[in-house]
């Protein structure tokens, strides 16, 4: 047993880092620092940069284009780009669509849909959830009838994650009302050009336009846009979840934001305010203690001798201590969290702030990360799952 | 980066394992806590496996192993909720091997080993809560004699040991020392713990002793941080079975037609003890593989892994007795034991506050594992 990386892998981190610094446009990386506003822009800018590098498919298989790193490397490249202030990979396509692109799809949708996808040119939206269909996914409506060469969709998906930058979007239809919810799902790709297609901002409570309605109505998508079968997308869609992603924990921004925190605390005077600093100490444990089990999964992925079973504890614990530092941050602010300028927000502002520059997000980002624990698998069902290994 | 065992070190534990199951059950356990709550013959038993001397160098007598395989055999000795404290042997190889002089090292070390003669930390002192620095016993010098007087508290299993290493103050430097079982003026009072085994109370009073080391401090600490890696992995053990005697409960007991196991809200507290179990596994990982850290590090390292296992324990603690419903607070049921076996290891080295206390104090504007 040993804590230390192997040289390789320290200095692949150390490659990692100097490609990273000479990369990543600082404008960008301000922005992620300070929690200040990201343009549609801003992401795709560095989807670009990471795709002509061949990187945005990082986890991609070798003959994909994936530069064919294992588990412990893939973690570092992660850490490395998140310590440094390189926005959050949009995983719609990259980390979504494309495995079900390689491991499911033909040749012909493969290179028709994998070279977009790889380059950061083609943005990707998820169409999963509908108002009906929330935990209970497998209850989705959206129906994909045959007719012809091409599927009629019609439908409504939401909580569909930047849609509206979307180009494409890949969607769980039904296609069948035989048998039981999930036999009758189909894994279908759609152009978001397509006429019938409409986006509706959902605006949430920060303020933010992140999500969206998707409707369609009277949708035409050629067959040949249907993943595999038909009838067997809830198959297709389930391979992604049974890869650990430790990822999910996102314990490397974790690191990130605590120091923040502590920086936060610090400028506003709390810092030597015992009762607050035992809050961070608290969290500081807890983020050691996360890191520590995504280590252990990364080994045995690695090592490939022993499987770890805690992908979902990962999840729980990775959101719980999302919305604590987000919280703590909020609380370090004190009442100076509460003045909502939204110009405050946008990097290069000069204004009064009421209050200091790093104040203006917090209370915003707070209200944010309550979906952190929702999404993704709500942490009460990640619970379900939880225990039923355990209990058996 | 690498957790997996070898296959050497899946042995010891199959080793340790397989005695608990067969050697130490409930039964014996139980008779044994009835009995003062230490027993000669298991002790003998722990020693003719070679545990005694899993932290003595081989020329020494001992296995020469390390934190590894030191935490392997605490897990597996927690399972069974074991009373004799493996943990001070492992102490005292570690003091014996790194801080005693050569002289004091080469006599007693063999017999610790051996398991002929058992040497335990004496530290604590009434005044002094969980801290190391403050100490009331004294230390005075005669030319190359010392002797010390003071009362140390707590000190496990104290009346079964045959030396005990003991912090005293000269000069209001923190030195550490070693006093044999026979020394003039040495006397103990022993007691039950809550968990079953025995602690006592140490007087000493001019009694002659050699030093272990005069950088006491440094000595001191890396003691208490070999217990608490100790305590962090025999904790796992004691959770996990903790957790298992639970889940088989929830899967048997029948209320309203059902098994308890079927109901969502207990379901999502045996997934809370399970997030409990795998972070405070991973944080006795975390504190093994400190152990070998410089000073500084491998301190702060304790604190965190400490401040875990004690948020663990209780929460695991507590619920397993929750979830048996009655039967849970009986001593004539198993679990009560293991409930009681960790609310005393909260207690022990330092409890959670304190530990809290020591990270709040030591934290560095860095963050992680790596920090």
């Amino acid at each position: 047993m040993d804590l230390a990386f192997t040289p390789e892998e320290q200095s692949f981190r150390e490659d990692i880092r100097a490609w990273v610094a000479a990369n990543l446009p600082a404008d960008i990386s301000h922005k992620v620092l300070n929690a200040l506003h990201l343009s549609r822009d801003d992401m795709q800018r560095w989807a670009k940069i990471l795709g002509k590098k061949g990187w945005l498919g990082h986890g991609w298989p070798q003959e994909f284009g994936g530069p064919g790193w294992n588990s412990v490397q893939k973690h570092l490249f992660e850490e490395e780009c998140a310590l440094a202030g390189a926005p959050r990979v949009v995983p719609f396509g990259p980390v979504m669509v494309a495995p079900v692109i390689m491991a499911f799809g033909n040749a012909a949708q493969q290179a028709r849909f994998l070279p977009g996808i790889g380059s950061g040119d083609v943005w990707w939206s998820q169409g999963y959830s509908e108002p009906g269909a929330g935990s209970d996914l497998a209850s989705l409506k959206t129906r994909a009838e045959r007719r012809g060469s091409s599927y009629i969709v019609n439908g409504q998906k939401t909580w569909t994650t930047l849609g509206q930058y979307g180009d494409w979007i890949f969607c769980l239809v039904r296609t069948s009302n035989d048998g039981k919810p999930q036999t009758g799902i189909s894994f279908l790709l759609i152009d978001m050009q397509s006429p019938g297609v409409t986006v509706r901002p959902i605006r949430l409570l920060d303020g933010s336009v992140e999500v969206n309605e998707v409707f369609f109505d009277n949708v035409e998508v050629p067959a040949e846009n249907l993943i595999g079968e038909e009838n067997k997308g809830w198959t297709y869609a389930k391979h992604l979840l049974s890869h650990e992603r430790t990822n999910i924990a996102d314990v490397n921004r974790a690191k990130r934001e605590l120091e923040r925190l502590k920086r936060i605390a610090k400028a506003e005077g709390v810092y030597d305010d015992l009762r607050f600093r035992d809050e961070i100490a608290r969290l500081e444990i807890d983020v050691v203690a996360l890191e520590m089990m995504v280590l252990r999964v990364l080994a045995a992925e690695k090592s490939g001798k022993q499987s770890l079973d805690i992908a979902g504890l990962l999840k729980i614990r990775g959101s719980e201590i999302q919305q604590r530092y987000s919280e703590l941050m909020m609380l370090a602010a004190g009442p100076y969290a509460l003045p909502l300028i939204h110009e405050a927000m946008e990097a290069g502002w000069q204004g009064d702030a009421v209050g200091a520059l790093h104040c203006a997000p917090l209370a915003s980002t707070y209200l944010n990360m309550r979906k952190t624990t929702i999404y993704g698998g709500s942490n009460e069902v990640q619970r379900n799952i939880v225990a039923q290994v355990v209990l058996g | 980066m690498d957790f997996d065992f070898s296959e050497d070190q899946d042995q010891l534990r199959d080793a340790v394992r397989k005695w608990v199951e067969k050697a130490y059950t409930f039964e014996r356990r139980r008779a044994v806590a009835a009995d003062g709550g230490f027993s000669a013959d298991a002790y003998r038993e722990l020693a003719e496996l070679g545990l005694t001397g899993l932290y003595i160098p081989e020329e020494l007598g001992g296995l020469g192993m390390g934190p590894v395989e030191g935490m392997i055999v605490l897990e597996e000795l927690g399972r069974g909720i074991v009373l004799e404290p493996l943990a001070q042997a492992l102490i005292a190889g570690a003091v014996m091997s790194n801080h005693a002089p050569k002289a004091l090292a080469s006599t007693w070390a063999p017999l610790i080993a051996s398991g002929e003669k058992m040497a335990v930390l004496a530290y604590q002192e009434r005044a002094s809560r969980y801290r190391l620095d403050s100490c009331n016993t004294t230390a005075s010098r005669q030319g190359d004699h010392w002797s010390l007087t003071g009362n140390k508290s707590l000190v496990v299993a104290g009346d079964n040991a045959d030396a005990w290493m003991v912090s005293a103050s000269a000069d209001g430097e923190i030195g550490l020392f070693w006093v044999e079982k026979q020394a003039s003026g040495a006397s103990t009072r022993g007691y039950g713990t809550i968990d079953g085994a025995c602690a006592a109370e140490l007087t000493l009073k001019g009694t002659p002793a050699q030093l272990i080391s005069e950088d006491g401090m440094a000595a001191l600490e890396h003691a208490v941080d070999v217990g608490i890696a100790a305590t962090c992995a025999e904790a796992v053990g004691v959770m996990e079975k903790t957790l298992a005697i639970t889940v088989d409960y929830m899967n048997a007991r029948k209320q309203f037609g059902v098994v308890i196991g079927s109901f969502q809200a207990l379901k999502h507290r045996v997934a809370d003890m399970k997030m409990q179990l795998e972070l405070a596994r991973s944080m006795s990982y975390y504190a093994s593989l400190k152990l070998g850290a410089p000073p500084a590090e491998r301190r702060a390292a304790m604190a965190r892994a400490k401040f875990q296992l004690g948020q663990s324990m209780r929460y695991i603690g507590q619920q397993a007795i929750q979830l048996h419903g009655g039967i849970g607070v009986t001593d004539e049921y198993i679990v009560s034991h293991y409930f009681k076996r960790l609310t005393q290891m909260e207690m022990v080295f330092g409890d959670s506050l304190h530990q809290l206390s020591e990270v709040s104090s030591r934290m560095q504007s860095s963050a992680g594992v790596f920090a």
